[in-house]
């Protein structure tokens, strides 16, 4: 049975962080202004690395080379679309990167049905691009997520008869 | 997109003491950022800065990272974990393991995009403080600077292997209630 020590850490950030500083509204909105000439930059270097995850998908497309290192190189972009996303100001980039990287997350190998799912899935991020939705866009996040639900939902099912 | 507030500007009325900001002063924190995205790295320590905190180092990679933290002893760590070719999990597994390090107690904040149960756990037993899902805000990033200077938690050793953050939850060590386990 493992033995277990506890330990009193010597410095701790109490010891360096006051309370009374700006308020926290303040300060949030003070760093998002600071912010705002890199969120303002997003779209331009997004959309670069959107044809860069496009032409991969092309390329696999293409040569029928789906294994998993490809798979891997697939997942990995598509997640830092997600990550990026929202935190630039673009949350449905996120909504649709997450939906992607729920799909693949864990696939062996990537079938013809598969390569429909991210289509479909890659020019819904280019037209959010093009058309510029900023920000949650009403109710079109939600919606979006419940469609792209029913859509993984819908292929699985097809996959599995 | 910017902002303008007079918040916490307004004087007090005569006589009276101005209410207590519900802020916090970070600028002396120093701190080190590790991501391999320039651009999330960027807007981390914009928000940093703009929370106060004067000394934001930035890094690309564990490796570099790892120099740097040895150099430097930041008060808090705030890391990526999809990066290579040293992941952010073996970052911190490497911080925790201590050898060289002028403080493997070191607060760690996960900053990633995996958020799913199994992988919180992983981030967990490797000895992380706190997770924070991207994508990010400043709101959500203030948030977390918030929690972990309040983060009272002591540390814990194991012969297992393990050394970071008590991970039992604080309600769940400070439960006083009736023990019902075992009273079936």
């Amino acid at each position: 049975m493992a033995e277990t020590r506890f330990l009193k850490p010597q410095k701790h950030l109490s010891q360096k962080v006051r309370r009374g500083g700006p308020s926290m509204e303040q300060a949030i909105l003070k760093a998002v202004n600071a912010a705002d000439d890199l969120i303002g930059q997003y779209q331009g270097w997004a959309v670069d690395d959107l044809e860069t995850l496009w032409q991969s998908f092309v390329e696999t497309s293409r040569t029928g080379r789906a294994d998993p290192v490809r798979l891997k190189e697939l997942y990995d972009m598509t997640h830092e679309a997600r990550g990026q996303g929202g935190s630039f100001g673009f949350p449905l980039i996120s909504v649709v990167g997450d939906s992607l990287c729920k799909y693949l997350d864990g696939l062996p190998r990537l079938k013809t049905r598969d390569l429909d799912v991210i289509r479909v899935h890659i020019m819904a991020m280019k037209a959010i691009f093009r058309q510029g939705l900023k920000g949650h866009q009403g109710e079109l996040s939600k919606e979006l997520q419940v469609l792209l639900n029913a859509f993984r939902a819908k292929i699985a099912e097809q996959q599995a008869r | 997109m910017n902002y303008e507030t007079t918040w916490g500007n307004t004087p007090a009325p005569a006589g009276q003491k101005p209410p207590m900001s519900d802020g916090y002063d970070f600028s002396a924190l120093r701190v080190l950022v590790v991501d391999d995205s320039f651009h999330m790295r960027e807007l981390v320590r914009t928000f940093l800065e703009g929370f106060g905190i004067k000394e934001v180092t930035v890094s690309s990679d564990a490796d570099e990272a790892f120099d740097l933290l040895i150099n430097s002893d930041p008060d808090l760590v705030i890391t990526d974990w999809n990066m290579a070719p040293v992941s952010g999990l073996e970052f911190v597994e490497r911080i925790r393991r201590g050898a060289n390090v002028p403080n493997r107690f070191v607060p760690i904040i996960m900053l990633t995009g995996y958020t799913e149960m199994k992988r919180v756990e992983e981030a967990r037993d490797a000895g992380i403080n706190s997770f924070l899902a991207k994508p990010i805000s400043a709101a959500s990033l203030y948030k977390r600077l918030v929690t972990s200077v309040q983060d009272k938690r002591q540390y814990v050793e194991t012969t297992g292997g393990y050394f970071g953050p008590d991970r039992r939850s604080i309600k769940r060590r400070e439960y006083r209630g009736k023990e019902r386990r075992g009273d079936a």
